[in-house]
């Protein structure tokens, strides 16, 4: 049991040596070391100050719990071993979180065609992603309906005058920067001209 | 394609190389003792390490392309390039690699832009302000009073040997970053930049660098008679009667005025924070008929967040979590004499 520990602990750390597959599939089996698994990381998590502001422990399970409720007739049934990665389901439940706080804070509309419901998969290391073929890539991706759904369908022409209002603060804010850029830089070159002119004395 | 060969001694690679690839040397190492190659590194603190990065990055020659990734929008390639010379001058150029691109070269103090359909200027800078927070490059232990570094560990970016350092705002209000730095150079390699419930929501991956002895012969080109000369920037200050009450732990005030947005020709009183990793911008403008309600949006990984009271709206923008935005604009109180 001990060595089961310390071959877990290894294995947290990405330092196991022996055979992950063994380990895993006994980690598989075994509720006990599941536990431990889970509370190793949250653990290392929290030592590097990596822990999630809402930090809902058990995601994993609730994740499961939220597949096993969906209703048949909307989506067929999938269990967890059918979805692509588990990586990309994590972030779904987490968005969601996002959404709530967001939504608490006021009623939320997302600008544009920025859409982060929709790229799990920019944890891949970018310098060996492929284009994949089918979906659109960058600037083109379609508008969901999902994003406009805030947003009240009354007035088109309030809208627009609305999305032109924001364009012109995001375009003003990036103006801002380049100039502030220019003018801090200037404002302590001075201050150290003015040290080195007081220094020789 | 890695310049490995520069300034490494045979022994050193020979660490690496038991590093990198372990699996197959295993054999070789005797049992027990599997922290050998890690005490041969030097075990530096995050702050040790960005100090490190800052002297690697200002004082070194040397060449790298690296990309910027937002999710949901395409990735911005650059070429990135530095020089020392002799004679203390340094020189650094900066290309936006897609589309119609940009470039800036700095020669010394002096950065020149180089746009489309703009007119080339230059203005003063100590650095070129890139995919990197300049103040990060430049002075990172300035950035302790806002934020904590934690050094997590070694890795493997951009097939190198790196280290990671965390880095957390004090008082968790903003975005925190995971940054790589090169262990045998010092030079940044990977930059995540993260919400509070751990998404990414912009990267920066170097995926290819060169050291060089020399600096690159492309400065050689440079002409330095045809470079803009700089424009000066009026430091316009407007004391406006209202003030913000609450801003996140070592951020301050940098900048207040009164100006036009551009787009609409409104006029608008204008505030800036800063904490040295983002900056925050705060409006203040009469309500319009039709212009935003209170709302939050989020274009790429800006916040914008729009609230109305009293007859003004309130817009505050910046690479911020919304709680902390909204935090800002609600505490805008009138400025005591």
């Amino acid at each position: 049991m001990t060595q089961e520990q310390e071959n877990l602990s290894a294995f947290v750390d990405g330092e196991y040596q022996g055979d992950d597959s063994a380990l895993v599939s006994a980690l598989k089996q075994d509720t006990e070391l599941q536990d431990k698994w889970r509370r190793y990381h949250t653990i290392r998590d929290g030592l590097r100050g990596e822990l999630p502001a809402d930090s809902s422990i058990d995601i994993a399970n609730s994740i499961a719990a939220a597949i096993a409720d969906e209703p048949a007739i909307v989506a067929p049934k999938r269990r967890l071993r059918d979805l692509p990665v588990v990586g990309s389901v994590i972030p779904l439940v987490k968005q969601s979180g996002q959404f709530l706080v967001a939504a608490s804070v006021a009623a939320v509309a997302i600008l544009g065609v920025q859409n982060y419901n929709t790229t799990p998969e920019i944890d891949e290391p970018l310098m060996t992603a492929p284009p994949i073929a089918g979906r659109p890539q960058g600037g083109l991706a379609p508008v969901s309906l999902e994003q406009t759904r805030p947003v009240e369908r009354t007035d088109m022409a309030t809208l627009l005058e609305q999305r032109r209002q924001i364009n012109a603060l995001i375009a003003d804010h990036e103006r801002q920067l380049q100039l502030k850029q220019a003018q801090m830089q200037d404002s302590t070159a001075q201050e150290q001209a003015a040290e080195q002119d007081q220094q020789p004395e | 394609m890695l310049n490995l060969s520069l300034r490494f001694k045979a022994a050193a690679t020979l660490m690496l190389a038991a590093v990198l690839f372990s699996p197959l040397c295993v054999a070789q190492e005797p049992e027990g003792d599997v922290d050998s190659p890690e005490a041969a590194v030097e075990k530096l603190s995050g702050a040790q390490w960005l100090l490190k990065m800052s002297q690697a990055v200002s004082q070194t020659n040397y060449q790298m392309s690296l990309v910027e990734q937002r999710p949901g929008s395409d990735t911005v390639p650059y070429l990135w390039r530095h020089g020392v010379f002799e004679n203390g001058i340094t020189m650094e150029q900066l290309s936006m690699l897609n589309g119609p691109g940009k470039e800036f070269i700095r020669v010394n103090r002096q950065v020149s832009v180089f746009e489309p359909n703009v007119a080339p200027f230059s203005l003063s800078g100590r650095i070129i302000d890139g995919p990197f927070p300049s103040d990060l490059l430049l002075n990172p232990l300035d950035l302790q009073s806002a934020y904590t570094f934690i050094a997590i560990g070694r890795g493997r970016v951009s097939g190198r040997a790196a280290q990671q350092i965390r880095i957390v705002s004090r008082d968790n209000s903003r975005y925190a970053y995971q940054l790589w730095v090169d262990e045998e150079t010092g030079m940044p390699l990977k930059m995540n930049m993260l919400d509070q419930s751990g998404q990414l929501i912009k990267q920066i991956q170097v995926t290819q660098f060169t050291t060089s002895a020399e600096p690159h012969e492309f400065f050689s080109r440079i002409n330095h008679e045809a470079l803009p000369t700089i424009t000066a920037v009026p430091l316009s200050y407007h004391q406006h009667n209202w003030q913000i009450a609450y801003m996140p732990i070592g951020m301050t005030e940098v900048k207040r005025n009164t100006h036009r947005l551009s787009v609409t020709d409104q006029v608008v009183e204008y505030a800036m924070l800063s904490d040295g990793m983002v900056e925050v911008s705060v409006y203040v403008m009469p309500i319009s008929a039709s212009g935003p309600q209170n709302n939050v949006y989020r274009h790429e990984s800006k916040t914008l967040l729009n609230r109305t009271e009293g007859g003004m709206q309130i817009s505050v923008i910046g690479e911020i979590p919304p709680q902390t935005a909204n935090k800002i604009a609600t505490s805008l109180v009138a400025r005591v004499e």
